[in-house]
Parts: C-alpha cells; sequence; structure tokens
C-alpha cells in the first residue's frame, strides 16, 4: 500500500482539475440558467415556449451524448479542433444551465406579485425593489437547490474521462493500469468524489435550514432529478 | 462548414438501432425492479429499531448519492474479475446501474413510509392482521401512492443514466451512437437520432405514467 | 355479578424506558360491564387499552382476556385481538377503501370469513351507525363524526366480545359528537361489554355501570359513576372532576 502513496500528488492535481472543470461549467450554467428562467417567465410566449423546449430538450436526453456530440461531431461539422476540456465545459454547463434554470424559476415565482407592487408603491425604484426586496427573498429559494446542481455537475464531470480529459476519473484509471489491474485506485476515487460531494450537500442542507425561516424553500432533489 | 444534414447517411444503420433501443430498455426495466427491491430493502433497514442497521441504510444512501455513477460502473465491471467471478459487460453494467439506482429508490420508498400515519399500523395490528396482512392490504397501497410520481421521474433517470453503460462496452443507443458516427463520420445525424430515441422513450413513460395514474387513482381526493 | 370476568388485570405494570407509566392496575371486568375510565391528561389511559390488547408489552403483572393470557409478542395475540374491538381517537380508517372495504377488510383477510356473509353483516351494521347512504364513500369524503361511525362499525364487523373506546369523540366537532355518542349509547343498551376512555363525564354518568378514575399510572377510586361524581372519595378525583366541569 505504501507503493500508492507515490500518486498522491497525482491525485491531488487530478482532483483541482475536477473542481476546476465543474466550477467553471456550474458557473456557466448559471449565467445561461438564469438568461432562460427569464425566458420561462417572460410575458411572451415564444420565448416561454422556446425556454420549455430548451429545458426539457436537455432533461430527456443523457449528457454522454451532448458530449460525444460536441466532442466528435462539432470538429466534424464546422471543421475546428474541439479540446476535450471545451467539450466537456459546454455539455456539462448545457445541461447544468438546464437545470438552473428550472432553480431560477422557482426562485423569480416565490417572490409574489404584490411585492413588486407595495414595493413600488412604496417609492422605491426597480433597481431597488430588486436589490432590496426580490434579490433576498429570491436568493433564498435559490440558493439551497443550487448545490444539489453543483453536485451533479460535480459528479458528471467524470464523464469527461470517456473522451480523453485528465480529470480525477481518467487519472484513477491511469494509476490502475499502471499498477496493473486491481481496484484499489478505483476506490481511492470514490472515496475522493464522496468527500468533495457529501462535504458540499452538508453544506447545503446547513444553507437550507439557515434559509428555511419563514416562506418556502423548495426541495433540492425534487427540482434537480437525476442520477450520475 | 459545408456539412449538410443527411438522414440518409444512417439508414443502414437503423437494424443495429433497434437492438441498442431494446438493450437501453432492458437495462433500464431491470435495473428499476432489482433497485425497487435494493431500495426497500435499504427504506426498511432505516426505520429498524437498532441503530447500526439504521446507519448502514443511511450510509449506502450517501455513499451512492455521492459517488458519480461511472466510477460505481467501473468499480463493479474491473473489482469482480479481481475476486474471481466473472461478469458479462451487461451484468455489470446492471448491476452498477442498479446500486446506483437503489440509493435514490430507498429515499423515494422512505419517503412513502413517512406518509403512512403511524395509526395505520396501529389499527391493521389491533384487527389482528398479521405482518404480511398487513403490508399487502394496508402499507403497500399506500406507499404505492405516494411513490408513483416520483417512481416515474426515476424511470426517466435511470433511462438517461444506462447511458452510461457505454462506458463498460454495452451496445445501447450512446454507443450506437458513437460506433455509428466514428464509422460514417455523420455525428451530427447519429446524435440527433440517438437524441429522438431518449426523448420518444422518456416522453413516453411521462405519458404512460398519466395515463395508468388516471385509471389506478380514480378515488376523488377531497373532503365532503 | 355472578358472571366470570371477561377481563382481568391484576398488578399491571408498564414501562417505558425508566419511566412507569402504569403502576400496579388491577381491574376486572364482567361480561355487559360499561367501564369509564377518566383521569387526566398523562395518566397512562390510553395506554392502559393499548395493553389490553397488546398494543404495548407489559413489564409486571398479568392480563387475562376471556382466560387467554395477554402476550404482546406470543402467537396467541392474534385470537385475542379478534375478539376485541378499538376505536381510536383519530379514528384511523384506512383512506384507501372505501367506508363498505374499511369495515369487510378484518372479517375477510382475518377471519377468513366468506365475501358475501360479510357484506351482508356490514351493510346491516351502517344501518346501525346510521351511514347506509354513506357505504361508497372514501375516509376522505366523510366527516369526522361520519368516519368515527365507520370505525365503530369496522370494530363491530368482526363480532367482538369487547369494545374499547380511545376518546372516540375528542377529535370531533362539537355538532357531530352527538351522532357519535347515541350510536355508542345503542351499543350500550344491546348489552356490549365496553371499556371506554373518555371526557364526556355527562355521557359517563348516564350510560357508564362503573366509572375508574385514573391518576399517574394507578386506579385511585372505582365505583358506581353517579355516586362519584356526587361524593368523590379524595381530593383528587374532587380537583379533577370540578376542573372539567369548568
Ligand atoms: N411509546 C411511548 N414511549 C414513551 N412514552 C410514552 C409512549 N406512549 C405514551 N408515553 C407516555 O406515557 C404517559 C401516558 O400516556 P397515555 O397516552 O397513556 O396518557 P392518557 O392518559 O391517554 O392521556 P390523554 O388523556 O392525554 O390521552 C405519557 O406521559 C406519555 O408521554
Ligand atoms: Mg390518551
Amino acid at each position: 500500500m505504501t507503493g500508492s502513496l507515490v500518486f498522491l500528488p497525482l491525485f491531488i492535481k487530478a482532483t483541482g482539475t475536477t473542481i476546476w472543470l465543474s466550477w467553471l461549467a456550474l458557473l456557466i450554467g448559471a449565467v445561461g440558467g438564469f438568461l432562460i428562467a427569464l425566458l420561462r417567465t417572460s410575458r411572451l410566449w415564444p420565448l416561454r415556449v422556446i425556454a420549455l423546449l430548451y429545458t426539457e430538450a436537455f432533461r430527456s436526453v443523457p449528457i454522454l451524448i451532448v458530449l460525444f456530440f460536441a466532442y466528435f461531431g462539432v470538429p466534424v461539422m464546422l471543421g475546428f479542433d474541439v479540446s476535450p476540456f471545451v467539450a466537456a465545459t459546454f455539455a456539462l454547463a448545457l445541461h447544468a444551465s438546464a437545470n438552473m434554470s428550472e432553480v431560477v424559476r422557482a426562485g423569480i415565482e416565490s417572490v409574489g406579485r404584490g411585492q413588486w407592487e407595495a414595493a413600488l408603491a412604496s417609492g422605491m425604484r426597480m433597481r431597488e425593489v430588486m436589490r432590496h426586496i426580490v434579490a433576498p427573498q429570491a436568493l433564498r429559494v435559490i440558493l439551497p437547490p443550487s448545490v444539489g446542481v453543483y453536485i451533479t455537475v460535480l459528479k458528471e464531470s467524470s464523464l469527461a474521462s470517456i473522451i480523453g480529459y485528465f480529470e480525477l476519473t481518467r487519472t484513477g484509471l491511469l494509476v490502475r493500469e499502471t499498477q496493473g489491474g486491481g481496484f484499489g485506485p478505483l476506490l481511492a476515487l470514490a472515496a475522493i468524489y464522496f468527500l468533495l460531494s457529501y462535504g458540499i450537500s452538508l453544506c447545503g442542507a446547513a444553507l437550507e435550514r439557515h434559509y428555511a425561516i419563514g416562506g418556502a424553500t423548495t426541495s433540492t432533489d425534487a427540482v434537480v432529478g437525476g442520477m450520475a | 462548414m459545408n456539412y449538410t444534414f443527411t438522414l440518409r447517411t444512417v439508414f443502414p444503420y437503423l437494424g443495429g438501432l433497434v437492438a441498442a433501443a431494446e438493450m437501453t430498455l432492458t437495462l433500464s426495466v431491470l435495473a428499476i425492479l432489482i433497485s425497487l427491491v435494493i431500495g426497500a430493502a435499504v427504506a426498511v433497514m432505516r426505520r429498524s429499531r437498532l441503530r447500526v442497521v439504521r446507519f448502514a441504510g443511511a450510509a449506502y444512501v450517501e455513499v451512492m448519492r455521492n459517488t458519480p455513477l461511472l466510477v460505481t460502473l467501473y468499480i463493479v465491471y474491473f473489482a469482480a474479475p479481481a475476486i474471481g467471478i466473472r461478469l458479462s459487460s451487461f451484468t455489470a453494467a446492471l448491476l452498477g446501474l442498479s446500486l446506483n439506482a437503489a440509493g435514490y429508490m430507498a429515499e423515494i420508498i422512505r419517503a412513502g413510509l413517512i406518509a403512512v400515519p403511524g395509526g395505520q399500523f396501529e389499527a391493521a395490528t389491533a384487527q389482528g392482521m398479521t405482518m404480511g396482512q398487513m403490508f399487502r392490504h394496508i402499507i403497500f397501497p399506500q406507499v404505492f401512492r405516494t411513490i408513483y410520481a416520483p417512481l416515474g421521474n426515476q424511470f426517466i433517470a435511470v433511462i438517461l443514466a444506462s447511458s452510461l453503460a457505454s462506458a463498460v462496452a454495452v451496445e445501447e443507443v450512446t454507443s450506437w451512437m458513437e460506433t455509428v458516427g466514428a464509422n460514417s463520420f455523420r455525428f451530427f445525424e447519429t446524435f440527433v437520432v440517438a437524441a429522438v430515441v431518449y426523448v420518444v422513450l422518456c416522453q413516453t413513460i411521462n405519458l404512460a405514467r398519466l395515463q395508468i395514474g388516471r385509471m389506478l387513482f380514480r378515488q376523488p381526493e377531497a373532503r365532503r | 355479578m355472578s358472571d366470570a370476568p371477561i377481563l382481568e388485570l391484576a398488578d399491571v405494570v408498564k414501562r417505558f424506558g425508566s419511566r412507569t407509566i402504569l403502576d400496579g392496575i388491577s381491574l376486572s371486568v364482567a361480561p355487559r360491564e360499561i367501564v369509564c375510565i377518566v383521569g387526566p391528561s398523562g395518566t397512562g389511559k390510553s395506554t392502559l387499552l393499548r395493553c389490553v390488547n397488546g398494543l404495548e408489552d407489559i413489564q409486571g403483572g398479568e392480563i387475562r382476556f376471556e382466560q387467554t393470557r395477554v402476550e404482546a409478542r406470543a402467537k396467541s395475540i392474534k385470537a385475542v385481538r379478534m375478539r376485541i374491538g378499538m376505536i381510536f381517537q383519530q379514528f384511523n380508517l384506512y383512506p384507501h377503501l372505501t367506508a363498505l372495504q374499511n369495515v369487510m377488510l378484518a372479517p375477510v383477510v382475518v377471519h377468513g370469513e366468506d365475501r358475501k356473509i360479510v357484506e351482508e353483516r356490514a351493510r346491516a351494521l351502517f344501518e346501525k351507525v346510521r351511514l347506509s347512504p354513506r357505504i361508497n364513500a372514501y375516509p376522505a369524503q366523510l366527516s369526522g363524526g361520519e368516519q368515527q361511525r365507520v370505525a365503530i362499525a369496522r370494530a363491530l364487523a368482526a363480532n367482538p366480545h369487547l369494545l374499547m373506546f380511545d376518546e372516540a369523540t375528542s377529535a370531533l366537532d362539537p355538532e357531530t359528537v352527538g351522532d357519535v355518542l347515541a350510536v355508542m349509547r345503542d351499543l350500550a343498551v344491546e348489552g356490549r361489554t365496553m371499556l371506554v376512555v373518555t371526557h364526556e363525564i355527562r355521557f359517563a354518568a348516564d350510560v357508564g355501570t362503573r366509572m375508574v378514575f385514573m391518576d399517574q399510572g394507578k386506579i385511585v377510586e372505582d365505583a358506581n359513576p353517579r355516586e362519584m361524581l356526587a361524593h368523590p372519595k379524595t381530593e383528587r378525583a374532587r380537583q379533577f372532576f370540578s376542573s372539567i366541569r369548568g
């Protein structure tokens, strides 16, 4: 077992790569999800339909085929090379944006129209209403399930290994090969993912408790769904 | 930039697609059934009087929900030979998928059990029912009703998750897309076709769930 | 009083962890007796009923029902439960079954009786509890009082030798309490043996043949209801009765 300690730096570096990939995809997905949520709650029905189709499509298609398409298909179609990193970020972000849009929508809808009217009537300007009334309430509803979205991205980032990107899972498989088989490195992988994910879900649970004072929070599982 | 979308190019591979779709469906249905059994056992463990048993149940759920399915699949796929068991790709994928799905299933069933008021167990016991009679006539019908909708969502989640079986060489829809795409260089077409297959599978289940639900639960909900 | 007792409790002790809830209860109930159990909240009245049909095990003493020793974990408990009907404060009807199905389930499934015969009897019972028009309703469609009358029909369907009521009217709206009490009165007139935990002192005085006052896990007084109400022997009983009369 002492022999495997040689690989420790490699695992640490790969963990860093996985965290970087998943956070980047989450951030892009959050921005995208926010925009789609605005479309979803728009007054124009064609925009609402487009947003609905977008989220529904990404929730009934496996992310792995999106990943394959981004990595193998786009270069053939458009004639430029796509690195595994770019393909993975793109696919993860697309899926995250669909999940995130549902979370944000729930947040926006949780703030009733009456609140807007009351605040505007009290002489606040739009920006002030957004900042002091809507944002704090919506955030309370959005933040806890966002943790669930992140955990999904984190676990899904393991799929990048399939197209050859050297994140955590790929590294574990490589270490396994250099050791000539066995499944110790795979268990190490599982343990690292578990610590990352479970640690974050504990933070999420704490957030949920923190924000649970008055007002409804949506359940993480109900909004995010999916296995990864 | 002069790529033209021509579905005809993938026509020769459609025979393979049917087999692949069957594989996806078989894998998913079996995984749902197996995970239902494991999940029920874990959910019951979480209500045990013994702390160790409760902890083991909770640990199972957390481990499965916090590790990537792909890693679970690799562990099953590579670990079985290491301890002297030969598993086919299909069996390994089915086992990994079921074990992972059982983590989610256990939570669904647990929520269903929690929704049955304690008085139901008491009333049935007071009427002299055995455990088996109580389960069959009182508990199961009520639990089934609450878990019916989440069960449908879980079915869809498993279908999508079954795409990862391609990583351990199971020839289902995703691996069809990958191989046909690589052979024909028609990745756009294969992507669209595969996506349509998944969307159709998922939406069929959705519709079937609504329809069957309407037939099963016709009794009205309102009080007076 | 020459009849052999149907139910006998001798020095029954019930503990939850280190807390003693029933502290040496002795009670003997003869056929056709209507024993009303009263006392402050948390005294162990519900626990007492639950021990009688083995929903709870006991730590000391002995309970005998029609010569069978009641042991919560023994095989014989099933036969005991089949001969005791229990009515709960929260009704506990099975929500996925209609009123009729609720009443028929145990006779068919537990007693193995013929479905046709059971249905006939069930319909007669709905007549008795004055609910014939609501026979095919689901519990969620019934008022509290109606649900409790279905629960009574359900208990009667097994032809029990003893009926136990645990605050059967406490969860009801005031206007439906009367309907349920009327049904209970009918049962008393029929000569059923009943063990009734209740806060309805008027009912206990009118219908009860005996009143048992419990406090802190002990039977403090056991007498004719009117007599106990008029002349409580202990200070605790006096205080209790004056407090619930308001
Ligand atoms: N399962 C249990 N575990 C621990 N304590 C219990 C349990 N069930 C009842 N108790 C305790 O036993 C005591 C007696 O409860 P019980 O329900 O028998 O009282 P009661 O006389 O029926 O009161 P009430 O009039 O409020 O219904 C209470 O202090 C209660 O907290
Ligand atoms: Mg009580």
